[in-house]
Protein backbone atom coordinates (compact mmCIF):
# COMPACT_ATOMS: atom_id res chain seq x y z
CA UNK A 1 0.00 0.00 0.00
CA UNK A 2 1.88 3.24 -1.25
CA UNK A 3 0.38 5.95 0.82
CA UNK A 4 2.84 9.21 1.37
CA UNK A 5 1.86 11.36 4.19
CA UNK A 6 2.33 14.96 4.58
CA UNK A 7 2.16 16.64 7.87
CA UNK A 8 1.31 20.40 8.52
CA UNK A 9 0.88 22.21 12.04
CA UNK A 10 -2.85 22.16 11.52
CA UNK A 11 -3.26 19.78 8.71
CA UNK A 12 -1.92 16.03 7.42
CA UNK A 13 -2.13 15.44 4.07
CA UNK A 14 -1.88 11.53 2.72
CA UNK A 15 -1.49 11.03 -0.47
CA UNK A 16 -2.51 7.56 -2.47
CA UNK A 17 0.54 6.41 -4.73
CA UNK A 18 -1.36 3.73 -6.00
CA UNK A 19 -3.35 3.95 -9.69
CA UNK A 20 -5.88 1.73 -8.82
CA UNK A 21 -7.95 1.87 -5.73
CA UNK A 22 -9.75 -1.48 -6.40
CA UNK A 23 -11.36 -4.79 -4.60
CA UNK A 24 -7.82 -5.79 -4.41
CA UNK A 25 -6.41 -3.38 -2.15
CA UNK A 26 -9.82 -1.66 -0.28
CA UNK A 27 -9.66 -3.15 2.66
CA UNK A 28 -5.92 -2.43 3.57
CA UNK A 29 -6.00 0.99 1.85
CA UNK A 30 -8.95 1.88 4.52
CA UNK A 31 -7.09 0.19 7.73
CA UNK A 32 -4.10 1.99 6.57
CA UNK A 33 -5.45 5.22 6.40
CA UNK A 34 -7.57 4.80 9.56
CA UNK A 35 -4.74 3.96 11.23
CA UNK A 36 -2.59 6.83 10.04
CA UNK A 37 -5.28 9.40 10.92
CA UNK A 38 -5.68 8.05 14.26
CA UNK A 39 -2.58 9.10 15.09
CA UNK A 40 -3.80 12.59 15.14
CA UNK A 41 -4.33 16.22 12.99
CA UNK A 42 -7.07 18.09 13.10
CA UNK A 43 -7.96 18.13 9.68
CA UNK A 44 -6.98 15.43 7.10
CA UNK A 45 -6.50 15.46 3.42
CA UNK A 46 -6.80 12.78 1.12
CA UNK A 47 -5.48 13.20 -2.15
CA UNK A 48 -6.79 11.20 -4.72
CA UNK A 49 -4.58 12.76 -7.60
CA UNK A 50 -2.53 9.77 -8.33
CA UNK A 51 -5.76 7.07 -8.62
CA UNK A 52 -6.54 6.45 -12.47
CA UNK A 53 -8.90 4.63 -11.61
CA UNK A 54 -11.44 2.97 -8.62
CA UNK A 55 -14.45 0.90 -8.35
CA UNK A 56 -17.39 0.49 -5.59
CA UNK A 57 -15.03 -1.41 -3.21
CA UNK A 58 -12.71 1.52 -3.52
CA UNK A 59 -15.56 4.49 -2.74
CA UNK A 60 -16.50 1.81 -0.19
CA UNK A 61 -13.33 2.35 1.97
CA UNK A 62 -13.45 5.96 0.95
CA UNK A 63 -17.10 6.04 2.95
CA UNK A 64 -15.67 4.25 5.81
CA UNK A 65 -12.99 6.59 6.15
CA UNK A 66 -15.38 9.21 6.71
CA UNK A 67 -17.45 7.45 8.55
CA UNK A 68 -14.48 6.30 11.34
CA UNK A 69 -13.36 10.13 11.57
CA UNK A 70 -13.37 11.00 15.17
CA UNK A 71 -15.85 13.53 16.18
CA UNK A 72 -14.41 17.16 15.97
CA UNK A 73 -11.88 16.27 13.26
CA UNK A 74 -12.67 17.29 9.49
CA UNK A 75 -11.73 14.93 6.03
CA UNK A 76 -11.68 16.28 2.63
CA UNK A 77 -10.96 14.81 -0.83
CA UNK A 78 -8.74 16.74 -3.36
CA UNK A 79 -7.46 15.51 -6.54
CA UNK A 80 -9.74 13.62 -8.57
CA UNK A 81 -9.24 12.36 -11.79
CA UNK A 82 -11.90 12.15 -14.31
CA UNK A 83 -12.44 8.34 -13.54
CA UNK A 84 -12.32 9.10 -9.76
CA UNK A 85 -14.88 11.90 -10.06
CA UNK A 86 -17.29 9.64 -12.27
CA UNK A 87 -17.76 7.45 -9.30
CA UNK A 88 -18.42 9.79 -7.13
CA UNK A 89 -21.14 12.16 -9.64
CA UNK A 90 -22.81 8.57 -10.28
CA UNK A 91 -23.39 7.40 -6.63
CA UNK A 92 -24.34 11.13 -6.03
CA UNK A 93 -21.82 10.84 -3.40
CA UNK A 94 -19.92 13.95 -4.70
CA UNK A 95 -22.92 16.03 -2.86
CA UNK A 96 -22.35 14.30 0.55
CA UNK A 97 -18.75 14.09 0.83
CA UNK A 98 -16.69 17.45 1.07
CA UNK A 99 -14.25 17.79 -2.01
CA UNK A 100 -12.08 20.60 -2.41
CA UNK A 101 -11.20 21.28 -6.24
CA UNK A 102 -7.81 21.15 -6.63
CA UNK A 103 -4.55 18.50 -7.34
CA UNK A 104 -3.63 17.65 -10.57
CA UNK A 105 -6.90 17.03 -12.56
CA UNK A 106 -9.24 18.57 -10.61
CA UNK A 107 -12.94 17.19 -11.63
CA UNK A 108 -13.04 19.46 -15.30
CA UNK A 109 -12.85 16.66 -17.48
CA UNK A 110 -15.70 14.62 -15.49
CA UNK A 111 -18.81 14.55 -17.70
CA UNK A 112 -22.07 15.58 -15.94
CA UNK A 113 -24.12 12.75 -15.10
CA UNK A 114 -24.17 10.63 -17.79
CA UNK A 115 -26.47 6.97 -17.70
CA UNK A 116 -30.21 6.81 -18.26
CA UNK B 1 -2.78 2.92 -30.73
CA UNK B 2 -0.76 1.89 -33.45
CA UNK B 3 -0.88 -1.75 -33.56
CA UNK B 4 1.01 -1.63 -36.57
CA UNK B 5 4.43 -1.30 -35.07
CA UNK B 6 3.72 -3.53 -31.86
CA UNK B 7 6.68 -6.25 -32.27
CA UNK B 8 6.98 -6.82 -28.21
CA UNK B 9 5.08 -10.12 -26.64
CA UNK B 10 3.16 -8.88 -24.74
CA UNK B 11 2.25 -5.82 -27.22
CA UNK B 12 1.65 -8.39 -29.89
CA UNK B 13 -1.12 -9.97 -27.74
CA UNK B 14 -3.03 -7.29 -27.34
CA UNK B 15 -2.70 -5.95 -30.95
CA UNK B 16 -5.46 -5.32 -33.23
CA UNK B 17 -4.83 -6.40 -36.58
CA UNK B 18 -5.60 -2.87 -39.03
CA UNK B 19 -8.69 -2.88 -39.98
CA UNK B 20 -10.25 -5.02 -37.15
CA UNK B 21 -12.21 -4.28 -34.21
CA UNK B 22 -11.15 -5.11 -31.00
CA UNK B 23 -12.72 -8.36 -29.43
CA UNK B 24 -11.55 -10.36 -26.19
CA UNK B 25 -12.10 -13.46 -24.86
CA UNK B 26 -10.70 -14.92 -21.37
CA UNK B 27 -11.06 -17.21 -18.82
CA UNK B 28 -10.07 -17.06 -15.43
CA UNK B 29 -10.85 -17.42 -11.89
CA UNK B 30 -12.40 -14.43 -9.98
CA UNK B 31 -10.00 -13.68 -7.58
CA UNK B 32 -8.87 -9.68 -6.95
CA UNK B 33 -5.36 -9.70 -8.66
CA UNK B 34 -6.77 -11.70 -11.30
CA UNK B 35 -9.65 -9.72 -11.85
CA UNK B 36 -7.48 -6.54 -11.87
CA UNK B 37 -4.81 -7.94 -14.58
CA UNK B 38 -8.17 -9.00 -16.85
CA UNK B 39 -9.35 -5.23 -16.30
CA UNK B 40 -6.24 -3.51 -17.25
CA UNK B 41 -5.61 -6.08 -20.33
CA UNK B 42 -9.73 -5.22 -21.10
CA UNK B 43 -8.44 -1.48 -20.96
CA UNK B 44 -5.36 -1.82 -23.33
CA UNK B 45 -6.92 -4.20 -25.71
CA UNK B 46 -10.02 -1.26 -26.19
CA UNK B 47 -8.06 2.00 -25.66
CA UNK B 48 -9.08 3.91 -29.06
CA UNK B 49 -11.76 1.70 -30.17
CA UNK B 50 -13.97 4.36 -28.78
CA UNK B 51 -13.82 7.89 -26.71
CA UNK B 52 -11.63 7.50 -23.42
CA UNK B 53 -14.69 7.72 -21.51
CA UNK B 54 -16.40 5.15 -22.56
CA UNK B 55 -13.73 3.04 -22.66
CA UNK B 56 -13.16 4.37 -18.83
CA UNK B 57 -16.96 3.69 -17.83
CA UNK B 58 -16.39 -0.41 -19.93
CA UNK B 59 -13.79 -0.69 -17.61
CA UNK B 60 -15.70 0.32 -14.42
CA UNK B 61 -19.02 -1.54 -15.25
CA UNK B 62 -17.04 -5.39 -16.33
CA UNK B 63 -14.80 -4.43 -12.93
CA UNK B 64 -18.06 -4.42 -10.82
CA UNK B 65 -19.28 -7.63 -12.68
CA UNK B 66 -16.35 -9.44 -11.93
CA UNK B 67 -16.48 -8.03 -8.14
CA UNK B 68 -19.71 -9.14 -7.65
CA UNK B 69 -18.56 -13.13 -9.00
CA UNK B 70 -15.60 -12.63 -6.88
CA UNK B 71 -16.89 -11.69 -3.46
CA UNK B 72 -20.34 -13.27 -3.43
CA UNK B 73 -20.28 -16.10 -6.69
CA UNK B 74 -18.11 -18.45 -4.55
CA UNK B 75 -20.12 -21.95 -3.77
CA UNK B 76 -20.54 -22.99 -0.19
CA UNK B 77 -18.36 -25.64 0.46
CA UNK B 78 -16.61 -25.31 -2.19
CA UNK B 79 -13.16 -27.21 -2.06
CA UNK B 80 -9.98 -24.53 -1.50
CA UNK B 81 -7.86 -25.26 -4.43
CA UNK B 82 -4.27 -24.58 -3.06
CA UNK B 83 -5.22 -23.49 0.15
CA UNK B 84 -7.12 -20.62 -1.48
CA UNK B 85 -10.99 -20.27 -1.40
CA UNK B 86 -11.87 -21.44 -5.00
CA UNK B 87 -13.28 -18.58 -7.07
CA UNK B 88 -15.69 -19.30 -9.87
CA UNK B 89 -14.34 -20.06 -13.35
CA UNK B 90 -15.26 -16.77 -15.08
CA UNK B 91 -15.29 -16.22 -19.35
CA UNK B 92 -15.30 -12.76 -20.63
CA UNK B 93 -16.43 -11.85 -23.86
CA UNK B 94 -16.07 -8.41 -25.55
CA UNK B 95 -16.14 -7.23 -29.04
CA UNK B 96 -16.76 -3.57 -30.20
CA UNK B 97 -19.96 -3.34 -32.23
CA UNK B 98 -21.66 -0.33 -34.11
CA UNK B 99 -23.86 1.75 -31.24
CA UNK B 100 -21.78 0.08 -28.25
CA UNK B 101 -19.36 -2.34 -26.97
CA UNK B 102 -20.76 -5.85 -26.25
CA UNK B 103 -20.21 -7.57 -23.31
CA UNK B 104 -20.78 -11.52 -22.18
CA UNK B 105 -19.97 -13.08 -18.60
CA UNK B 106 -20.00 -16.47 -17.63
CA UNK B 107 -19.46 -18.13 -14.47
CA UNK B 108 -19.91 -21.30 -12.26
CA UNK B 109 -20.60 -19.40 -9.31
CA UNK B 110 -23.75 -19.09 -6.80
CA UNK B 111 -26.94 -18.56 -8.92
CA UNK B 112 -27.45 -14.28 -9.33
CA UNK B 113 -30.14 -13.00 -6.54
CA UNK B 114 -33.36 -12.19 -8.86
CA UNK B 115 -32.93 -8.92 -6.99
CA UNK B 116 -29.42 -7.57 -8.23
CA UNK B 117 -31.49 -7.38 -11.84
CA UNK B 118 -34.72 -5.75 -10.81
CA UNK B 119 -34.13 -1.39 -11.49
CA UNK B 120 -31.25 -0.48 -9.02
CA UNK B 121 -31.50 1.98 -7.01
CA UNK B 122 -28.75 3.96 -4.81
CA UNK B 123 -28.52 1.96 -1.24
CA UNK B 124 -28.71 5.37 0.69
CA UNK B 125 -31.05 8.62 0.00
CA UNK B 126 -29.43 10.70 -2.00
CA UNK B 127 -30.03 14.74 -1.81
CA UNK B 128 -32.74 15.71 -4.50
CA UNK B 129 -36.14 17.06 -4.58
CA UNK B 130 -37.65 14.46 -2.30
CA UNK B 131 -34.81 15.73 0.03
CA UNK B 132 -32.85 18.13 -0.69
CA UNK B 133 -31.06 17.71 2.88
CA UNK B 134 -27.75 15.55 2.64
CA UNK B 135 -27.88 12.21 4.75
CA UNK B 136 -25.83 11.90 7.65
CA UNK B 137 -22.20 10.53 6.69
CA UNK B 138 -21.86 8.07 9.92
CA UNK B 139 -25.20 6.56 8.15
CA UNK B 140 -23.89 5.68 4.69
CA UNK B 141 -24.07 2.36 3.59
CA UNK B 142 -20.11 1.38 2.88
CA UNK B 143 -21.32 -1.43 0.15
CA UNK B 144 -24.10 -2.13 -2.17
CA UNK B 145 -22.94 0.53 -5.09
CA UNK B 146 -21.84 -1.77 -7.73
CA UNK B 147 -25.35 -2.89 -9.29
CA UNK B 148 -26.42 0.46 -8.96
CA UNK B 149 -23.51 1.55 -11.14
CA UNK B 150 -23.95 -1.88 -13.67
CA UNK B 151 -27.34 -0.14 -14.23
CA UNK B 152 -26.42 3.22 -14.76
CA UNK B 153 -22.97 2.57 -17.34
CA UNK B 154 -24.51 -0.54 -19.22
CA UNK B 155 -27.93 -1.00 -21.38
CA UNK B 156 -29.68 -4.25 -22.35
CA UNK B 157 -28.99 -5.75 -19.62
CA UNK B 158 -29.83 -9.68 -19.66
CA UNK B 159 -29.26 -12.76 -17.50
CA UNK B 160 -30.10 -16.43 -17.31
CA UNK B 161 -28.87 -19.23 -15.67
CA UNK B 162 -28.29 -22.54 -17.82
CA UNK B 163 -27.08 -25.50 -15.80
CA UNK B 164 -24.38 -24.62 -12.86
CA UNK B 165 -23.55 -21.44 -15.40
CA UNK B 166 -24.45 -17.93 -15.07
CA UNK B 167 -24.51 -15.70 -18.19
CA UNK B 168 -25.24 -12.11 -17.79
CA UNK B 169 -25.02 -10.07 -21.31
CA UNK B 170 -24.89 -6.26 -21.46
CA UNK B 171 -23.66 -3.30 -23.89
CA UNK B 172 -21.82 -0.18 -22.80
CA UNK B 173 -22.94 2.36 -24.99
CA UNK B 174 -20.97 4.18 -27.82
CA UNK B 175 -22.30 7.50 -30.23
CA UNK B 176 -18.61 7.56 -31.88
CA UNK B 177 -19.34 5.77 -35.01
CA UNK B 178 -17.14 2.69 -35.68
CA UNK B 179 -13.12 3.68 -36.70
CA UNK B 180 -12.90 3.26 -40.80
CA UNK B 181 -12.39 -0.77 -41.02
CA UNK B 182 -10.65 -0.26 -44.55
CA UNK B 183 -7.25 -1.65 -44.18
CA UNK B 184 -8.55 -5.25 -44.67
CA UNK B 185 -6.46 -6.02 -47.34
CA UNK B 186 -3.58 -4.90 -45.46
CA UNK B 187 -3.67 -7.54 -42.54
CA UNK B 188 -2.21 -10.80 -44.68
CA UNK B 189 0.89 -9.29 -42.82
CA UNK B 190 0.01 -8.34 -39.69
CA UNK B 191 1.27 -11.68 -37.92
Amino acid sequence: MQLALIPEPDRLTIQVDEKRLDAAIATAFRDKVRSLIGNGGAAVTLDLSGVDFMDSSGLGAVIAIFKSMPAGRKLELTGLTPNVARVFQLTRMDTVLTIRPGGCAAAAGAPQGGGE
Amino acid sequence: MSPGIATGGQYRLRAVPPGRQPMLHRIFRADPMTVREALVFLHDRFDGSAGDEVIARLELAVAEVLNNISQHGAQHGALPLDGRPHAPLVHLCVARHTGGIACAVTDDGRPLPSTCLEPAALPYAAPGPDSPKPPDISALPQAGYGWFLIRELTASLSYFREGRRNFLAFIVPVNDPLPPADADDRSQSAG
